[in-house]
């Protein structure tokens, strides 16, 4: 119930906690910013031109898309919004992708079945013919670890995840009460079982919530992300927050990248969220002006999230 | 976890509470740890929360006894109370992992093997402390609190249903409070095999007929409908909701 988190800060005196080999340093990255007024209509072709921007090349590739998926509360906006991701699907298979899956592990609830209905998920993937993988259920195997923030040494990782050609993290744009910000690289969580980690995902928290959010983003290294921003949601964020029109997708070859504009587009100052600067220096690029913006200007665009109620370096259910 | 995949405790030692399995009971005993524990190693920490239903499924002999004696012997990390997170700091409780800290289901599943297995433990009051501390503001359980950031927390049924399997007969109002909620959330949630599964056990096991036969009825269609996603657990879950002899008599 209450974890004790291990600090980003007194973790980053150690001068280079990943493997050099394993993490070339970061290049130029791609975000395109889009709008979108609701989830109604036109996301297919929304999402297409989204990805043709950043140069998506999933040709022949095997997608996985990895959709932030907790709880489900009819009067909020904790999930991705499934038309969104189904609208993704169609715009994958469009690109020349060879399959595209959707998985999921909900870092709240063990009845995934009861989330996915309830959300409406299964509904939208039935209708683009999708399947669903629950990652909290399917194979693991154990990756050693080349990036350090944890003391974890070595992750279970679903075999989904690990048998992608391309993962698409699909977070919701929200804030959260313990790590500021859910956007792709938190949305990582939900990669890891919690019949391993427990829930919701309570290992990680002892973990430390930030480092593991760098190890994690370091084992899986999505390859593109989609943030719903259409409606996110601000205030006491991850679950328990209110739901925000703010109108944009934020699409990306580079997680850090899309964190970056993601939190600024949330009126947030990137570079005062640790664990996003700290995933610059390794993991992709947080530096501004080696990201190629596309599509519209953010700046016009930014919406003031309400900020959570910060829980000060505990973490919890 | 899944049909193919490796064998793992939690579902192991389910199918053997519900089906009765000696293959499946002389597994679980051949991958009992020698502290006792069912446990999965993540880094430096133990996931161990498979212990307590391991023990109940071991049945009575010697290996249950090293269970039970590892569950006694294990319990959560005890943690402050704060503003953020108010609780009674007197109850530990059962953690995910080896540890950390309390959280309702693996509390429960503790209690289970306790109350079946060792029904003098002094740990008993201590994890029955914990579930009245932790209950829902309007009844009920959530995963972890009762209240968080000044949020209170709902229950859900899954949850509630494992708290309720723990506490019979442990703490009547309690028991009473959490059966009303599990009656309302069970057909809220109903769209998920886990929860009914696992609110049907609780039902029958609290002799809830009426609610129990409403349960069966959805689980029987939602299992010929879905399979339930072929997640193991769940799967195991109902069969234990769906065997003739009641659950309670589990030990």
């Amino acid at each position: 119930m209450v974890a004790g988190g291990v600090s980003l800060r007194r973790l980053l005196r150690e001068p280079q906690p990943w493997d050099e080999a394993a993490f070339r340093p970061p290049g130029t990255a791609h975000v395109a910013v889009l709008t979108a007024s609701g989830y109604d209509s036109g996301l297919e072709v929304t999402v297409l031109e989204g990805l043709r921007a950043i140069g998506a090349d999933v040709r022949g590739a095997n997608v996985l898309l990895k959709p932030n998926l907790v709880e489900f509360d009819p009067t909020t906006a904790i999930n991705t919004e499934p038309r969104l991701i189904a609208a993704a699907v169609l715009a994958f298979r469009r690109l020349g992708a060879a399959s595209v899956r959707v998985g999921e592990g909900p870092g709240h609830r063990r009845d995934v079945q009861d989330v996915v209905t309830r959300s409406g998920l299964a509904e939208a993937l039935t209708g683009v013919e999708a399947p669903f993988v629950d990652l909290n259920a399917a194979a693991v195997r154990r990756v050693t670890l080349r990036s350090h923030y944890t003391d974890l040494g070595e992750l279970w990782l679903p075999a989904p995840v690990l048998d992608a050609d391309v993962v698409v993290s699909m977070p919701k744009m929200k804030t959260h009460h313990w790590a500021g910000v859910t956007l792709s690289l938190k949305n990582l969580f939900g990669t890891l079982p919690g019949r391993v980690y427990g829930w919701p995902k309570n290992i990680l928290h002892w973990a430390g919530i930030e480092p593991s959010i760098l190890d994690i983003g370091g084992a899986v290294r999505p390859s593109y992300a989609i943030i719903d921003g259409i409606v996110g949601m601000e205030g006491n964020g991850p679950i328990s927050g209110d739901p925000i029109e703010s109108g944009v997708l934020v699409f990306s070859n580079d997680p850090v990248a899309a964190d970056s504009i993601g939190a600024s587009l949330m009126g947030s100052d990137p570079e005062r969220i640790p664990y996003i600067t700290e995933a610059g220096r390794f993991l992709g690029q947080a530096d501004r002006d080696r990201i190629e913006q596309r599509g519209e200007d953010p700046e016009g665009l930014i919406r003031s999230f309400a900020p959570p109620p910060l829980g000060a370096g505990i973490a919890a259910g | 976890m899944r049909r193919g995949q490796p064998s793992e405790a939690e579902p192991t030692a389910l199918a053997v509470l519900a089906l009765d399995d000696a293959r499946a009971r002389t597994w679980l005993a051949e991958h009992q740890r020698e502290d006792g524990s069912f446990s999965i190693d993540v880094g430096p920490y133990v996931n161990d929360s498979a212990t307590g239903l391991g023990a109940l499924a071991l049945g009575s002999g010697a290996e249950r006894e090293r269970a039970l004696d590892y569950l006694e012997s294990s319990r959560a990390l005890r943690v402050e109370s704060t503003a953020a997170i108010p609780i009674d700091e007197s109850a530990i409780g059962w953690a995910w992992a080896r540890g950390t800290a309390s959280w309702v289901e693996p509390t429960a599943r503790a209690l289970w093997a306790l109350r079946v297995g060792r029904p003098s433990s002094a740990t008993i009051k201590d994890a029955v402390d914990l579930l009245r501390d932790r209950e829902s503001v309007d009844g009920g359980w959530n995963y972890g609190n009762r209240v968080v950031l000044g949020e209170d927390l709902p229950p859900f049924a899954q949850t509630t249903a494992a708290a309720l399997i723990g506490l019979l007969g442990l703490d009547p109002d309690l028991e009473s409070r959490g059966l009303d909620t599990l009656s309302r959330l069970w057909r809220v949630e109903s769209a998920g095999g886990l929860s009914l599964a696992t609110a049907l056990v609780a039902f029958r096991v609290h002799g809830r007929a009426n609610e129990a036969r409403a349960a069966r009825t959805a689980l029987d269609r939602l299992v010929d409908g879905t399979r339930l996603l072929d997640d193991g657990v769940a799967l195991c879950w109902a069969a234990l909701a769906m065997r003739p002899r009641s659950p309670e008599t589990i030990g």
